[in-house]
């Protein structure tokens, strides 16, 4: 089971947002290099990119004003006003910092992952009535939403975010039979289905609005069986049209899932992060008439199944974008082995299910390493969204979607390939459509330099899969693979603490107002509360750092320095290295003295200049190496 | 110095009543940091770092007295109560158990003039020592440390009898430098007051408590004269207000505004969202707070990752001009969903038979509303937070008819003569 299901909720508000952007410039992690300036927010273009648009972030990720905006139960029905939940807000921890959001790297910025989400469902008082944690998850499926004038760059687009929720703790549930449901179907796996869509995003320093945008979500009950950050249901696939800052579908709906409940008879469709709106986090565009269909043998056109209202009033805040459509014991049957289609009657071009129905995820995508781990990534192979047995996977290095900028100095990506091992071709996937794709993490050796580790792209696909199959292109696996860090021993402040902290004190400027982490006795006299916070398990809001990017040899590092204290009660101060001392080749003759660097972002990107320029996700998207026809690593 | 209620004091020969004189300690120690914490917070970072030094080392003393109050609490059968909307006191106004008429605590930015006038009034001594260029003081009353140091004799008078709590539900240990022994008996008892009463009064002999640190109304006259209180090298006096000089600089304090409440910033304005996600934060700090000394122990950290949260946030507010060349400050209020709900007030007319006199008024009730209830001859009215959805009010009298409106955030909507109206 999953969040697309007849028993769920759905939920609309707010959502608030707030990394810092220093680190989105890979030369910025440059401690020789970096100038006080980086602090700051941009200039306009063609200014100084600066430290972009929002250098004080201090990471929060925030529910804001969530509503429980419909429901419906088990057996198909609406839940109508006399279920309390209805009255209900969705909020996050009452009883610990706020979430954080991250991204994997500075050379991968399109997963932005949520840590440290405790979501509740609480009474207009605060009462919680249901608590859980939800699984840490990156964002897939970013593409330009907006349509019309104001939707550049971020503030277009959308993106989707899907986990489960455990450790869940119910209250007592104002006798609403929708959460009474919901409780007794969560009993067994003692998991629930969470989802969301956010769009609309605010990148305006000053606006009241802020790093804030606009989230609709559905909560449903998960099985743990079945992937964590996907419904392994019927996928439709989305085809790129040229020009757009992420995913510009030639169809006008993006890559979305339906799944059919046999036994109510009717097909449901998550088309939440799917189809396009009238502005920045505006009502959905009218695009006519959409029908949901499928292809019968020897037919190329839809036969229809029905009609979706998605251009009704409060359509997308009332059900996330989840519609319904019944279908009969005919239907049902004629479905089970042909493909579907969405279709806007004033759109020419027919979205269709994944040819012959198949399809192959990885369900955790984002995967941190240190050398000599290993990550056991499950794939899942579906068709016509059952399991796909005896599925034959390969998988393939392929860093197209990680992101270099095109000028000197900027390390490349994906290299050393000798950094990470995993079979090529995977054993076939069992009774349950699943396989398992091993990873194994080496030393990279430190190929950035400044930047910790490096960062890959693995993507596995169905073996034998044609050439002009259609791909999602951010259906793939991004994994940081972290150096191994080695120190003086006893390692003291100058023989290897200091470079890391200067680092994050240049990266992270909010933290400037009570601590600096570059000095010494700043850091000797803030010692317990950054002991503290560097032993926190990184699924902790208040884990440090809150970029979720050391290494575990470098925490380790971290933590022996600051548990073994010298004469004077503090950790070891050690020899400042002798000025001058030479620098590795890589920063050498490359522009990272240059003052600035205007539009160097994003030329040779085949994108808005000025929508990339304002940073934040466009620009990164427009820096991914297999973009456009002349960015990208041969470009270089 | 501050003047509190003598009933506090009056019922402690029963344990109930001593358990009460506890609970009303852990708000009073509470209750100083919103106003200290608001100074602190007001102090452009890398300015006034003495003050700064200074007010927080009283903070941090403060939220040791808190946690020292919870364990005694606990030890004597008690439980301490954190997260209750009235365990915060309104700003301005007085510290909880006050007299009335007595000293009014404020949210105010950092000024020498606040901390002479609110802060060690506060924090004054029964018989404050004497010392060259001492500020004159207010005829006493019953001051903090006469009501801890009653709590303590009753707390001897009982005996160790009273000792019944469950061990584990302290929260012993070290943090930050204070190392916390578990209470167990009276006299253990007896010393954590004995700690409270000396770092925040001194002893009758010295400024300084057991460990030779400034007492806290000695930290803060050191920052009203400008100079650090130090040993006389040739007694009497003792001390003199002589050492090294505390500059005040007032161009490193931000001018937030006074006073804050939720209301104070606009709505839909950044600093009202920022002030939300503050009250929030704060909110779940004290939820936090009431469940590491109600069994779970471990969560202090937790509470700790909290009150940094709150840190950065109120320093990011006093970057938020709000008008007149002021910069908004937290308003320290009770908010435990994020934002509120719209606060509606309805107001239901509807005709009734008149009661012969003698008779029982019958109820009414407002049906699936968790709202205070009033009946004002024949005029209904109800405040209650509305979170989207139809809203069914029932009202039953006589006739046992009921009757449904449907309520909106907006305009007005009436049904079987009921009338509703969102204002």
């Amino acid at each position: 089971m999953s969040y697309l299901a007849a028993l769920r909720l759905h939920f609309a508000g707010q959502f608030q947002a707030a990394p810092s952007t220093v680190n989105n410039d890979p030369l910025h992690f440059d401690n020789d290099t970096f100038k006080p300036t980086d602090k700051l927010p941009s200039l306009p273009p063609p200014g100084d990119p600066r430290g972009w648009w929002n250098p004080r972030g201090n990471a929060d990720w925030r529910f804001i004003g969530c509503r429980v905006t419909g429901a419906s139960y088990a057996d198909g029905t609406r839940a109508t006003a006399e279920d309390p939940v209805l009255r209900m807000v969705v909020a996050d921890a009452d009883r610990r910092a706020a979430a954080k959001m991250a991204d994997l790297d500075t050379e991968q910025q399109l997963v932005s992952e949520i840590w440290g989400l405790e979501v509740r469902i609480c009474d207009g008082n605060g009462t919680t009535v249901l608590r859980g944690e939800f699984a840490p998850a990156a964002f897939i499926d970013i593409w330009d939403r907006a349509q019309g004038p104001g939707g550049g760059g971020d503030i277009g687009a959308c993106a989707t975010y899907q986990s489960i929720v455990g450790d869940l703790e119910w209250g007592d549930l104002g006798g609403s039979r929708l959460l009474g449901e919901l409780r007794d179907a969560a009993a067994d796996d003692g998991l629930l289905s969470m989802r969301f869509n956010v769009d609309g995003y605010n990148m305006t320093l000053g606006s009241p609005d802020f790093t804030r945008g606009r989230i609709a979500g559905t909560i449903g009950v998960a099985s743990a069986s079945e992937p964590k950050h996907f419904v392994a249901g019927r996928q439709f696939m989305a085809r790129a049209a040229s020009g757009g800052n992420f995913f510009k579908p030639t169809g006008s709906i993006n890559f979305c899932t339906a799944l059919v409940d046999e036994e109510l008879g009717r097909i449901l469709i998550d088309l939440g992060n799917a189809l396009p709106t009238v502005g920045p986090g505006g009502p959905q565009e009218d695009l006519g008439e959409l029908t949901v269909g499928y292809v019968a043998a020897g037919e190329s056109k839809l036969t229809s199944l029905g009609v979706i209202d998605y251009r009704a009033d409060a359509w997308y805040p009332q059900s996330a974008g989840v519609a319904e459509v019944a279908l009969d014991e005919a239907q049902v049957a004629a479905i089970r082995e042909a493909e579907l289609g969405l279709s806007l009657s004033s759109v020419t071009s027919v979205t269709f299910e994944s040819p012959g129905g198949v399809y192959v995820k990885a369900d955790d995508f984002v995967h941190r390493l240190d050398p000599g781990d290993v990550a056991e990534v499950a794939i899942f192979a579906t068709r016509y969204g059952r399991p796909y047995a005896g599925a034959e996977i390969v998988a393939v290095e392929d860093p197209s979607g990680l992101q270099i900028q095109v000028v000197p100095g900027d390390p490349d990506v994906g290299t050393p390939g000798s950094a990470i091992s995993f079979a090529k071709t995977l054993e076939p996937t069992g009774e349950d459509g699943r396989a398992t794709l091993r990873i194994e993490a080496g030393d990279p050796g430190n190929p950035r330099v400044f930047i910790d580790g490096q960062v890959f792209g693995v993507r596995p696909s169905l073996a034998g899969q044609a050439a002009d199959y259609p791909t999602d292109p951010w259906n793939f696996i991004s994994v940081l693979v972290f150096d191994e860090f080695k120190a003086d021993e006893p390692i003291t402040w100058w023989g290897g603490v200091q470079p890391v902290f200067q680092q994050y004190s240049n990266l992270y400027p909010v933290m400037d107002d009570f601590l600096d982490l570059s000095d010494y006795k700043s850091v000797c006299a803030n010692l317990d509360l950054l002991e503290l916070a560097f032993d926190l398990d990184t699924g902790n809001p208040n884990s440090m750092p809150v970029t979720r990017d050391l290494a575990r040899s470098k925490r380790a590092a971290i933590l022996r320095w600051m548990g073994n204290r010298g004469p004077d009660g503090n950790p070891l101060l050690g020899t400042p290295p002798p000025p001058g001392a030479p620098k590795p080749a890589i920063l050498t003759g490359t522009a990272s003295g240059a003052t600035a660097r205007p539009g160097a972002w994003v030329s040779g990107a085949a994108v808005s200049g000025a929508a990339a320029a304002r940073g934040g996700k466009a620009a990164a998207a427009a820096r991914r190496v297999g973009f456009g026809t002349t960015g990208g690593r041969d470009a270089r | 110095m501050i003047a509190l209620r003598a009933e506090l004091v009056e019922n402690l020969g029963d344990l109930e009543g001593l358990r009460e004189a506890v609970q009303k300690a852990i708000e009073l120690e509470h209750a100083t940091l919103p106003t200290y914490l608001y100074a602190l917070y007001s102090i452009v970072p890398g300015h006034n770092r003495e003050i700064k030094r200074l007010v927080k080392s009283v903070i941090l003393e403060e939220m040791l007295h808190m946690r020292l109050a919870c364990n005694i609490l606990n030890a004597i059968g008690g439980s301490p109560v954190i997260n209750r909307p009235d365990f915060i006191p309104t700003y301005p106004g007085p510290l909880p158990g006050a007299v009335e008429g007595g000293l009014t605590v404020p949210l105010s930015p950092l000024s020498v003039e606040l901390v002479e006038n609110v802060f060690m009034v506060i924090e004054e001594p029964e018989d404050s020592l004497e010392f060259p260029g001492r500020i004159a003081t207010v005829a006493s009353a019953v001051t903090i440390g006469q009501f801890y140091t009653a709590i303590a004799e009753q707390i001897t008078k009982a005996g160790d009898g009273i000792f019944t709590g469950e061990l584990g539900l302290q929260v012993t240990g070290d943090l930050g430098s204070y190392h916390v022994d578990p209470i167990t008996n009276a006299a253990s008892a007896v010393a954590a007051i004995g700690t409270i009463i000396e770092q925040g009064e001194g002893t009758t002999q010295a400024p300084i408590d057991a460990e030779g640190e400034l007492a806290h109304y000695y930290r803060f006259a050191e920052i009203v004269h400008g100079r650090y209180l130090v040993a006389n090298a040739s007694p009497p006096p003792d001390y003199s207000y002589s050492g090294g000089e505390i500059p005040f600089e007032e161009a490193g304090v931000r001018r937030l505004v006074v006073n804050p409440t939720t209301e104070t910033y606009a709505p839909g304005s950044g600093a009202r969202r920022a002030n939300d996600n503050f009250n929030y934060t704060y909110t779940s700090l004290l939820k936090s707070l009431h469940a590491t000394f109600n069994g779970q122990p471990d969560e202090l950290m937790t509470a700790v990752g909290l009150m940094e949260s709150c840190k950065t946030q109120a320093l990011e507010m006093g970057r938020l001009a709000v008008g007149d060349g002021t910069f908004a400050g937290p308003s320290f209020s009770y908010q435990p969903v994020n934002p509120w709900p719209e606060r509606l007030t309805y107001v239901l007319r509807f005709h009734r038979p008149p009661y012969p006199t003698g008779q029982a008024e019958p109820a009414t009730t407002a049906s699936g509303l968790d709202v205070t209830t009033m009946l004002e001859g024949g005029v209904f009215s109800s405040e209650l937070n509305l979170v989207g959805g139809a809203i069914r009010l029932s009202c039953r009298w006589s006739s046992r008819r009921t009757r449904t409106g449907r309520c909106s955030s907006s305009g007005e909507r009436s049904a079987s003569g009921m009338r509703a109206r969102a204002r």
